[in-house]
């Protein structure tokens, strides 16, 4: 008898509270990623930022926030045609920026050689209030577009209000349903284009993966899956179907995060094969290989470039 | 007063004058957020960068002038 120990309140409670740690608090969920940021992972493994030519990047730093960047590009830039066939005109331009980066107030600016303007402001009012605005300015008339979104972000959710040019208004809102699982939805109305819509959109993740799908009554339906293999290894997939126009486009692609370089492939249901690849050499030089080659159209792009700083 | 309709009828061809108070009261609004919106298009254009120099140039630690121009 004195060898037999009941289940005291001792043993009970680290039971109990293992068991509650897994056990979802609902009144502490996390806060979402923002919306626009749903597909980030498929994102990051499947679009690099193909190029083609030669592209070199300076950034100098002046102090730790503010900091300026010159950038050459030359090679060929395509431009939209009727045809089937893929036109290109050989272009090289100097790009002049100047970014100043503080926990409050990001401002990046952009300017080209032709006259063309990109800036982003992101200002933090509060810890919850946001105002974001990007503009694309250019000198030729009816060629410029803005945008400025106003986000707001609760305990466990996240809302954004978004207002353009050419009349465009949008809205969306994210929600943290469980710890894994958060569900949102936007709506927007395009006066200019007489155009809106709506659309939902679902993100499940756990440490491992990374799976979303999105629906919006312009027809788009996306899927997305993205598996972390180990740190250093994810694999992504990726399915878009256009139920108006009866697109599909399906990819497959990998992502390897190594200590000295970035290596980023995918193939698509398009017979479109892309690799992109960062190498670090020093210590802020970068060089980077971008190839892009799509059997269908016939179309090869081939890039390189240096990045330093 | 034939001044005052003539100068609200001369940005819209002549409208009837019972209702065109109300109508040129939305009209120039609309008149001068176009011009507001136009003139703000200008100066962002030529002003954003300047502003974000300014901005870096005072902030701490403060940066010197020939930092902005040279490479090194």
């Amino acid at each position: 008898m004195a060898g037999l120990v009941p289940p005291g309140p001792t043993t009970v409670p680290a039971g109990e509270s293992k068991k509650a740690e897994e056990k979802t608090d609902f009144m502490n969920l996390p806060c979402p990623i923002p919306f626009e940021e749903l597909h980030r992972e498929a994102l990051m493994s499947l679009k690099p930022e193909a190029f083609e030519g030669l592209r070199f990047d300076f950034t100098k730093g002046l102090n730790q926030k503010f900091s300026l960047s010159h950038s050459v590009y030359m090679g060929p830039t395509e431009i939209p045609s009727q045809s089937a066939e893929t036109i290109k005109i050989p272009t090289a331009h100097y790009e002049f920026g100047a970014n100043f980066i503080d926990p409050n107030l990001m401002l990046i600016g952009r300017v080209l050689t032709d006259g063309r303007l990109n800036a982003r402001v992101k200002w933090d009012l509060t810890d919850n209030l946001t105002v974001k605005a990007n503009a694309q300015l250019s000198n030729e008339p009816h060629m410029s577009h803005g945008i400025v979104n106003f986000d707001y972000k609760g305990k466990d959710y996240r809302s954004q209000f978004q207002m353009g040019n050419a009349a465009l208004f949008g809205a969306s809102y994210i929600q943290s349903v469980t710890r894994h699982l958060s569900l949102g939805g936007e709506v927007f109305w395009a006066g200019q284009h007489r155009k809106s819509g709506i659309g939902y959109a679902a993100r499940y993740e756990t440490d491992k993966m990374v799976a979303t799908g999105q629906v919006a009554s312009t027809g788009v339906v996306a899927l997305s899956y993205v598996q972390k293999v180990s740190e250093k290894v994810s694999l992504a997939s990726d399915f878009m179907y256009n139920y108006i126009t009866r697109d599909v486009t399906s990819s497959v692609g990998y992502d390897y995060i190594l200590r000295q370089c970035r290596l980023r492939g995918k193939i698509d249901s398009n017979g479109c094969a892309a690799a992109y690849l960062e190498e670090r050499l020093n210590m802020g030089l970068n060089f980077i290989l971008s190839a892009e080659i799509d059997h269908r159209k016939k179309d090869y792009k081939f890039g390189f470039g240096l990045t330093v700083g | 007063m034939a001044t005052k309709v003539s100068l609200k009828s001369k940005g819209k061809g002549g409208k009837g004058s019972k209702g065109s108070d109300e109508k040129s009261t939305v009209q120039c609004l609309k008149e001068w957020s176009t011009w507001a919106v136009k003139k703000a298009k200008v100066v962002t254009h030529y002003g954003f960068i300047p502003l974000v120099i300014i901005i870096g140039m005072n902030s701490d630690p403060k940066p010197q002038l020939y930092q902005l121009l040279s490479p090194v």
